[in-house]
């Protein structure tokens, strides 16, 4: 049985449709009417515990609300979810055990509390007992560094520090399913990698994590699915590697030469590869499909031509494949739901 | 047992906070005993032009006033967050409410500390003290049980009607409590004796919103003054069903919880 479903999961949002300015506030006073604003459209998702989904789509695709209605802090508007068989707002306190949820653009620490009190807190609220308490903060600790900052106040934590507090009030009660909400946002690079190396801790434990994120490097060697999500509809549910296989095939040869040679003479010994002059005369760029030709093949036809000074092989990231999905280049037909 | 020790620790979690800005806490607390002086005052100076008002000595309305001002007090030292719920549903700081172990409208309501609540308490109670000081009544101790029932269910009402009123915020998307305000001062008219008012207005405190069940009635029955005693008794019976009532509304205004975009 999956541990997240989802059944034809609709969330509308009903706006006030207002004119310009003050004069339109007044008059929407008397004459009010609204606009349907279809933030998630029928999805359908099933997860099974244990999996590690990246969630993506571009701003406004209806992500966070997702992840909203599927932790039970949104009613749906039409569809169902059931986590672990329960329903989130019918059985919400048994859920809210077994959840743990984190959106990176709030917090969730109090105030004016040192982190440590934050989290006793949450210890008391969840129930959590003493010893498992110990035990989790100190693993915790491990890959977050939190000693150093659990006797910094709420208020006076750094954005690095007040992430990875708060991604350990939403795992102190050891939930089975995770919901990351863009928990990387805004994050330094060195931050960002301790972090991500919290997230496969986590994973290798058998949590279930859903994570959605703008920055792909994130999901990337995390994820082994990947959900992409557009205009409040699921466009894509599939393996992250069949995806990149599919769609990452381009590589691309950046090659320096010693002399200049002419272009006919490059692209006749190319077959199938576009060649062009890339900033000076000497160099040249050579798109190829990895499945047509190897890297080794490009570079030693070209140096069968003339003496190579550099050479270097650009791969496309995920992240170019999915930027090139949201703008419509590609389109995905490998849609449905995923068993 | 084990919801009301959560609630005095997360209550906890921001009295602490408050002690650090003592300057404020002192002068809130000057502010509101000032206030209830003005009160006592307007009182002395009414009464020593009519000494009874529709049958209501000095004494037994010092008696109101205090049973009211016990109320409010309770309400803003333990349940002050109520006033912050327009807020945090304007800002969506429900999100994490709903997805902890604990009732959303109690991590609402213990979100903040009304410190003006320890001087009305103290206030309040002095009032009562002295009201009941010099009326006379034939202290039972049956009458005694009666009397803290009567009490307890004075708070339970006043703390259901800042819940109501408060969760039409689900319905208004205001930032400010404006509805539940204007409610709260609807309710100042109930610290005098009910049968001043014309009939409409008695039908608002008394039913709509049953302001005059924290003072008037249940005061009325124990002093046994004015007509329809009896209705003081039912004084329990009202504060379980605003309990009910507020819960109720609540829970619907949840459904509509709409958190903020991110």
């Amino acid at each position: 049985m999956p541990i997240v479903e989802a059944r034809a999961l609709t969330k509308v949002f009903r706006r006030p449709d207002k004119g310009p300015g003050l004069a339109g506030s007044v008059k929407h006073l008397f004459a009010r009417r609204f606009q349907d604003k279809v933030a998630v459209d029928h999805i359908d998702l099933s997860i099974e515990a244990g999996e590690a989904v990246a969630y993506v789509g571009p701003n406004g695709a209806g992500k966070s609300t997702t992840v909203k209605l599927l932790s039970g802090i949104l009613v749906p508007t039409e569809g169902e979810v059931r986590i672990d068989g329960l329903h989130p707002q019918r059985d919400r306190m048994t859920v809210a055990h077994r959840i743990g949820v984190l959106f990176g653009q709030r917090t969730q620490l109090w105030w004016d509390l040192p982190v440590r009190e934050s989290l006793a807190v949450l210890r008391d609220l969840y129930g959590v007992d003493h010893a498992t308490y110990r035990k989790r903060l100190a693993r915790f600790d491990e890959v977050l560094e939190l000693g150093e900052i659990l006797p910094v106040i709420g208020r006076k934590l750094s954005l690095g520090q007040r992430m990875r507090a708060d991604l350990a009030a939403a795992l102190i009660h050891g939930p089975r399913v995770v919901y990351l909400d863009e928990p990387t946002i805004g994050l330094d690079l060195a931050v960002k990698d301790r972090v991500r190396e919290f997230f496969r801790s986590i994973r290798d434990e058998g949590t279930t994590v859903m994570l959605t994120s703008h920055d792909l490097a994130d999901i990337e060697g995390f994820c082994r699915r990947l959900v992409i999500i557009d205009e409040g509809r699921i466009i894509f549910d599939g393996d992250l590697e069949a995806v990149k296989d599919r769609f990452a095939r381009e590589r691309i040869l950046h090659v320096e030469t010693a002399r200049p040679v002419p272009l006919e003479t490059l692209r006749a010994s190319l077959p199938g590869a576009q060649v062009t002059v890339e900033e000076s005369e000497v160099r040249y760029a050579v798109r190829f499909d990895r499945f047509i030709m190897t890297a080794g093949q490009a570079v030693t036809a070209l140096a069968g031509l003339t003496d190579l000074v550099d050479f270097r092989v650009d791969e496309p990231s995920i992240e170019d494949v999915i930027r090139r999905v949201y703008s419509g280049e590609l389109v995905l037909d490998e849609t449905g739901p995923r068993r | 047992m084990r919801t009301a020790r959560l609630y005095l620790r997360l209550l906890g979690a921001h009295f602490r906070a408050l002690l650090e800005y003592e300057a404020d806490f002192l002068i809130l607390a000057l502010a509101t005993v000032l206030m209830q002086v003005v009160n006592l005052v307007f009182l002395a100076a009414l009464f020593a032009r009519v000494p009874v008002l529709n049958g209501w000595t000095f004494w037994s309305m010092v008696l109101m006033f205090g049973t009211v001002t016990l109320a409010e007090g309770v309400g803003s030292l333990f349940f002050e967050g109520m006033w912050n719920l327009a807020w945090q549903i304007n800002r969506g700081e429900l999100d994490y409410f709903l997805v902890r172990p604990y009732p959303v409208a109690l991590q609402s309501s213990s979100a903040a500390v009304g410190i003006n609540g320890l001087s009305n308490i103290v206030v309040g109670g002095l009032m009562i003290g002295t009201g009941l000081a010099h009326v006379d009544v034939v202290w039972t101790p049956w009458r005694v049980a009666l009397g803290v029932l009567l009490l307890i269910s004075s708070v339970v009402i006043k703390l259901s009607i800042s819940l109501a009123t408060n969760a039409a915020s689900f319905w208004l998307s205001s930032p400010t409590p404006l509805f539940a305000f204007a409610m709260h001062q609807v309710g100042d008219l109930a610290r005098f004796p009910l049968s001043i008012y014309p009939m409409a207005l008695k039908a608002v405190l008394g039913v709509a919103l049953p302001f005059a069940f924290i003072s008037f009635f249940p005061v009325a029955y124990l002093l046994d003054t004015g007509q329809s005693r009896w209705v003081g008794l039912l004084t329990p019976l009202v504060a379980a069903y605003c309990a009910g009532t507020a819960a109720f509304i609540f829970k619907r205004g949840l459904r509509r919880y709409e958190s903020a975009g991110n």
